[in-house]
């Protein structure tokens, strides 16, 4: 196999053991693992934005974004418990094993956007599949503009990452808003939906790009805010969400339009989505 | 070229069977439908028998099929896995252009891409195949519509072409020459040819009185389909009409979709399986929070129409996706095969013109 993903375990998964358990938010956990295999481990190279595809054994296989830098992170995987396979992995303690095939996807484009101002819009768990980009991003502060993160969730309870968050607000010029839906006792910042946060953060318009991800009515109604700030289309960029089967562009569970999730994906732009032709 | 006696179809079979899984049209005993299917005796195989109701395809993509198992002992914290290699040689004969068509569907899409799909290219790597081209053809087919019959042009080890009493017997590969020089047939001599040439050309020509069930002026249709001519109403009234029972894709030799699920045995083991899917199913894009990207019908009717029209095989590789089998029109109970789809579509085309 040649091209981007060179090096990924396609077919059959790589055992890994789960180091620790982190409690995020409620039905979020982190889970720290490292591959059993050291030959895996070292060959395992994955971009920002890319994802895996996860086995709990015995309960069956899901998609999962790789939430950490490859250079400087411990490797984890933060999960929403949803449904069957979800649910089986919060039930997995340290030690217990898992497989991993991938890593898959196009990942986010970094050599093109040097330079540039970069925003991040997240709603609830949509900061996971941007984390890994903004810890890049902070790593290598003197290549870029101003950098803002605009993040929002149901109530001040979950909100994802808080520690690190902190930690990055360190991180000279980095500008942080957040925002919970309803009013709760105790909280002082601001209330409503995150795209309400996008036109006082008086975002820059020149130069910049913006990366979104959030359930599909925040994605719309923050897409509209950035639109009327000024970015462009082709500026905007966002990890969709599918779900996945195979991981390798074969089952055609992820196909939007003429595109694969898995494959051409997950990271779009937004001049690229208004062409899929379908629904987000 | 070489000459083989149609009374000689049968040791070529029990030739290929010596060092193959046999595979061809039979006729089901009871009812005498043609189906295609494994079999163990080579007299079984019927070349005369009509276009089989279910196509070649699950011979390299069974309908439910093990990829992986493994055994997980949470209690040691041990994993063993094993990758299945249980494929084992098959011969395919007497398949009919269309369907040869409909593999070689299978494998731009299986084989190409960024990455090979293993299971498919094992079941794929070890095979012999006799196409049996189509003399005349069936009332269901239009496969001169789509560019893949009747008389198939690649992909073949042996191409058979029915010329009375005998067989025009072409060697398509190194494997196809051995087994002429096996069975020791004759050479057809220089006018072979041309005389292949005829027999197909009057197959052609018996399209227009013969297969009259289906019409489908695909390139056009294709064309306009691709340029977005088509507007949402004739979607949603072709839409409308789909009951979502899935069997257009089942019966479809390039319909490839598939589901994967890890299943519990009692010993202990955890087999992952995939199975054939249908992208009209309305669970086949749900997600999270009740969101459904595709959730309207005519969403996900669409989507097949698309794939065989437009998205997958003719961007990529200027052909449609349907090789004119005709079977889906034969199975919906919602009248809405590729070949009526196409009508409509044409139907539009026409009155918009007019307009
Ligand atoms: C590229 C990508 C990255 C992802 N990253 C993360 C991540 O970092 N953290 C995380 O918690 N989740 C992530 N997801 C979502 C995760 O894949 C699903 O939550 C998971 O598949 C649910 O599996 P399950 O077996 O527990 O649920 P199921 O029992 O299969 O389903 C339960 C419910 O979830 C829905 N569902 C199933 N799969 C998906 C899906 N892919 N997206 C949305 N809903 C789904 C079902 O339709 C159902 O409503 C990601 C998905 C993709 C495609
Ligand atoms: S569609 Fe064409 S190739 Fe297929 S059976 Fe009919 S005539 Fe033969
Ligand atoms: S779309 Fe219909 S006619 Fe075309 S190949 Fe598939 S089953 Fe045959
Ligand atoms: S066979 Fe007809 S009714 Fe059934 S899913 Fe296909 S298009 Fe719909
Ligand atoms: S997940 Fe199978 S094609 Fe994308």
């Amino acid at each position: 196999m040649s091209g981007a993903n060179a090096g990924a375990i396609v077919t059959v998964p790589e055992t890994a053991v789960i180091d620790e358990i982190r409690d995020e938010i409620e039905d979020v956990r982190t889970f720290y693992f490292s591959f059993e295999n050291p030959e895996a481990a070292r060959a395992f190279r994955a971009r920002s934005g890319q994802f895996v595809m996860c086995t709990v054994y015995g309960a069956g296989e899901f998609a999962v974004s790789l939430p950490f830098s490859p250079e400087d992170d411990r490797p984890h995987l933060s999960v929403r418990q949803v449904g069957k396979v979800t649910r089986a992995l919060h039930e997995l303690r340290p030690g217990d094993k898992i497989g991993l095939r991938g890593p898959f996807g196009n990942g986010f484009p970094f050599e093109s956007i040097k330079g540039k101002n970069v925003i991040y819009v997240a709603g609830g768990i949509g900061l996971i599949p941007l984390r890994s980009s903004i810890v890049h991003v902070l790593q290598h502060r003197q290549d870029f503009g101003r950098i803002i993160l605009i993040y929002g969730s149901k109530s001040s309870q979950e909100l994802m990452y808080r520690d690190m968050i902190e930690k990055w607000k360190a991180t000279e010029g980095f500008e942080t808003y957040f925002t919970i839906d309803r009013p709760e006792p105790g909280w002082t910042g601001p209330v409503g939906f995150v795209h309400t946060l996008v036109a006082p953060a008086k975002v820059p318009v020149e130069n910049t790009v913006a990366f979104v991800c959030g359930p599909p009515l925040m994605f719309n109604s923050v897409i509209k805010e950035l639109l009327a700030a000024g970015i462009k289309d082709e500026a905007i960029m966002s990890t969709l969400e599918r779900h996945m089967k195979c991981g390798i562009g074969k089952c055609q569970h992820c196909a939007i339009g003429r595109t694969l999730v898995c494959t051409d994906g997950p990271v779009y732009t937004y001049k690229q989505i208004k062409t899929l032709g379908e629904q987000i | 070229m070489y000459i083989m006696p149609k009374s000689q179809a049968r040791a070529l079979a029990a030739a290929l069977a010596e060092d193959y899984d046999l595979h061809g049209p039979v006729l089901r005993e009871e009812s005498g439908e043609p189906m295609f299917d494994r079999v163990e005796d080579p007299a079984a195989i019927r070349l005369e028998a009509a276009i089989p109701y279910n196509p070649p395809k699950s011979v390299v993509f069974p309908q439910a099929e093990r990829i992986m198992s493994y055994r997980y002992d949470r209690e040691a914290k041990t994993v063993s896995l094993e990758r299945d290699d249980l494929v084992r040689p098959k011969a395919l004969v007497g398949l009919r252009a269309c369907d040869l068509n409909g593999l070689l569907c299978l494998d731009r899409f299986y084989l190409g891409q960024e990455y090979v799909d293993e299971f498919y290219r094992d079941h794929r790597k070890k095979m012999f195949i006799v196409v049996n081209n189509c003399v005349r053809p069936f009332p269901q087919c239009f496969c001169v519509c789509t560019d893949s019959g009747p008389a198939a042009r690649e992909g073949y080890d042996v191409a058979l072409t029915g010329d009375g009493d005998d067989y025009l017997f072409e060697a398509g590969s190194e494997k196809g020459q051995a087994l002429a020089r096996r069975l020791g047939l004759k050479e057809a001599g220089p006018g072979a040819a041309g005389r292949k040439a005829k027999i197909i050309d009057a197959s052609i020509a018996r399209f227009d009185a013969e297969a009259t069930e289906n019409k489908a002026w695909i390139s056009r249709v294709m064309n306009r389909i691709t340029t977005g001519f088509i507007s949402n109403d004739i979607w949603e009234f072709i839409g409308d009409q789909c009951f979502e029972c899935g069997a257009c894709s089942f019966v479809c030799p390039t319909c490839s979709c598939f589901n994967i699920e890890d299943i519990n045995s009692r010993e202990g083991r955890t087999d992952r399986m995939r199975s054939w899917d249908s992208c009209s199913y309305e669970g086949y894009t749900r997600m999270a929070g009740e969101h459904n990207p595709r959730r309207p019908v005519e969403d996900r009717r669409n989507k097949r129409f698309f794939c065989k029209l437009s998205y997958s095989q003719s961007r990529k590789y200027l052909r449609p996706g349907c090789v004119g089998c005709g079977r889906c029109n034969r199975v919906c109970p919602g009248d809405i095969g590729i070949a009526n789809v196409v009508t409509y579509i044409r139907r539009e085309i026409t009155k918009a013109g007019a307009k």
